[in-house]
């Protein structure tokens, strides 16, 4: 290789060595300094292989015949440079040959795949942290073949423009056949401990088993999220384990991007049973604290009510026995009778003020004189009942026409009318155990300028005994009730000028329904506001 | 009925205090009416009365207390007590006050003198 040579083979960045027949280094490039960090003069004359200590999986001999064999060989060899560092390096190999065909020499250029090297590395470090992580947590994880919901939805949408949230809620087996249609992945040894079974019975089988109907809505929810192209998912729900028991869940399905194309889905679960039981048992002691605190209050204010009450009786009693004991002699004395007979009337009189007074002090102020959209309070009433409910395992139906005319009156107590009656019905249904649970809330415009609200259950019913005390004060069927809600109830709808009725469903189940007058009605301002009035 | 006997009565309140005096009366004794324990034993009937009718519930000392405050001196005349409360630890603390009985408002008068009969009973 003569100057010339050299020095333009120094412009090329890689490193450039020609060798010999024999494979010692005739030429040395600038870039091959750089890559192996030995001087032109410590290379040349050197058996290059030896130099740089070549190794390759099929032995450096074997490349070497194919090289000579097929003229060229490109491929990536192990080397090490001057100071020791490992090196892979890319190669491509061309031998020259005289006119005699001999071998003159070997032109190699040479590549660093150090830097390729290190993303590789980091590539191995990040799946390695991703692993560690997904076998290495308190979380369940499942990576889901989500291909076949994919194929559905496409194939959905290909059909004609669709409102997914109305179709989804519309057809439940389209629900269930795409949770059949999910299949397992991979899934943390979590999961496995989690939901009680064996590795292989999950891998390459569906979720339908884990996945009850009654939380499909949820995968409804997941799915719009899916095509909302929001990046993930988090809800609160209730899944199987392999033998059927319930797992209250805290779910987060997450769409990787890098792997929407292949329809994989990574979804994690967080068992939360028992965070879900302290915070039911917790509200259960306060709703119970709050019923005790109510009881108590009631108990005392009957007490003073009834010492009160009974100072005047007392006199009344006494006066009338001594009035009897005077008129019940030989000779009657009718001046002393007439004088407690005065006396008698008076103490009346006195028993009738403090009722009176009672009264009063329970009024509590004006009450508010609003127009009120029914179906809006109805509404807000249910957003009231809803942890309830779901507390409860019922369903809500809400029938609320739009259009009815208003009501005015006091919007806070006729919502607790319909609190009250839809709490009543929950509890029926749960008292008895009744295997479907669900409430109606209804809303409807009578003839007359009249609006109904009805509640409407699906328990057991109300005994034929029980109907005509309903709303009486103090009846209650419940081993707990104070027997004041229905009443208090009834105060209310007849102080707004309405009625209220409660009747039984062929099929079971309960109504309980109230009829208030619409447009700008009076109502009874003596009961107004004075839920005790009656 | 031999002479007509003294029957202190104790009520702050008024109607039921001239019912109760009505009452005795009615049947032949007399009855002297006071508004407080503390008017009563400045009056001295705690001597005079042959029976004590007291409310509990009393301005100052309290209907029972003022029954253990008499036994205690080993003085005064029997004790009838009548009462509205309706606790029933007071009431069970008025049994134990050595009252001869103790009669919840509204009383029967048939009761109330079949009571004082007996208090009467060892004058």
């Amino acid at each position: 290789m003569d100057r010339d040579d050299a020095s333009i083979l120094d412009m090329v960045e890689d490193g450039v060595v020609v060798r010999d027949a024999r494979g010692r280094v005739v030429g040395w490039n600038a870039g091959a300094q750089a890559l192996y960090g030995f001087a032109r003069d410590e290379a040349l004359g050197r058996s290059i292989h030896d130099l740089l200590g070549t190794r390759h999986p099929l032995t450096v001999a074997e490349i070497e015949r194919r090289l000579l064999a097929d003229g060229a060989w490109e491929g990536e060899v192990a080397r090490l440079a001057a100071d020791g560092r490992a090196l892979r390096v890319q190669v491509r190999w061309r031998v020259r040959r005289a006119a005699d065909g001999a071998v003159r020499d070997v032109v190699e250029i040479g590549r660093d795949l150090g830097g390729l090297e290190r993303e590789v590395r980091e590539a191995l470090e990040t799946e390695h942290r991703y692993r560690n992580l997904f076998h290495a947590t308190a979380a369940s994880f499942w990576d889901l073949d989500f291909s076949g919901v994919r194929r559905m939805l496409e194939d959905l949408f290909n059909a004609g423009p669709v409102d997914p949230r109305a179709y989804f809620a519309a057809n439940p087996d389209f629900l269930r056949a795409a949770i059949d249609s999910t299949r397992v992945v991979d899934v943390n040894d979590k999961t496995l401990e989690m939901f009680g079974v064996a590795r292989g019975d999950l891998v390459g089988a569906s979720i339908g088993p884990f996945w009850p109907e009654a939380s499909q809505g949820v995968f409804a929810a997941s799915l719009m999220a899916a095509i909302a192209n929001r990046p993930n998912f988090v809800a609160e729900t209730v899944l199987s384990r392999a033998d059927g028991a319930p797992l209250e869940a805290l779910l987060t399905v997450a769409w990787p991007t890098q792997n929407k194309g292949r329809g994989t889905v990574l979804v994690g679960v967080i068992d939360i049973s028992e965070q879900a039981a302290a915070r039911r048992a917790l509200e259960k002691a306060q709703a119970d604290l709050a019923h005790a605190a109510r009881v108590a209050m009631l108990g005392e204010l009957t007490a003073s009510i009834a010492h009160e009450v009974n100072q005047p009786l007392a006199a009344i009693v006494t006066n009338g026995e001594a009035g009897l004991r005077w008129l019940g002699r030989a000779e009657p004395d009718v001046g002393e009778a007439r004088v407690l007979n005065t006396r008698m009337v008076a103490d009346a009189r006195r028993a009738a003020d403090i009722i009176a007074r009672i009264r009063q002090m329970a009024q509590r102020g004006e009450p508010r004189r609003e127009p009120i959209v029914i179906p809006e309070l109805v509404a807000e009433a249910a957003q009231f009942l809803g942890h309830e409910i779901q507390g409860r395992g019922a369903s809500l139906v809400l029938d609320l026409p739009p259009g009815l005319p208003l009501v005015t009156g006091d919007r806070t107590q006729l919502q607790q009318v319909v609190v009250n009656l839809a709490m009543n019905a929950l509890q029926a249904m749960a008292a008895a155990d009744s295997v479907r649970r669900q409430v109606t809330l209804r809303a409807a415009a009578l003839g007359e300028g009249l609006v109904r609200v009805d509640v409407e259950d699906t328990g057991p019913g109300i005994p034929a005994a029980a109907l005509p005390h309903l709303f009486d004060s103090f009846f209650t069927t419940r081993a707990t009730g104070m027997g004041m809600g229905l009443s208090i109830c009834r105060s209310i709808v007849e102080a707004h000028g309405g009625s209220i009725e409660a009747r039984n469903v062929q099929d079971g189940g309960a109504i309980v329904g109230f009829t208030v007058p619409a447009g700008d009605v009076g109502g009874d301002d003596r009961l107004a506001g004075d839920p005790c009035a009656s | 009925m031999a002479s007509p006997a003294r029957i202190a009565i104790i009520d702050d309140d008024t109607s039921l205090r001239e019912a109760l005096i009505a009452l005795v009366r009615s049947i032949g004794h007399v009855g002297t009416g006071h508004g407080s324990a503390e008017a009563f034993l400045e009056s001295g009937e705690a001597q005079a009365a042959d029976c004590l009718i007291t409310d509990i519930r009393l301005p100052g000392l309290s209907g029972v207390d003022l029954a253990l405050q008499l036994r205690a001196a080993a003085m005064g005349p029997p004790v009838v007590i009548i009462t509205a409360r309706t606790e029933t630890a007071l009431l069970a603390k008025a049994a134990q006050s050595g009252a001869l009985c103790v009669l919840r408002k509204p009383f029967a008068a048939d009761d109330l003198l079949d009571c004082l009969e007996r208090a009467l009973a060892g004058r």
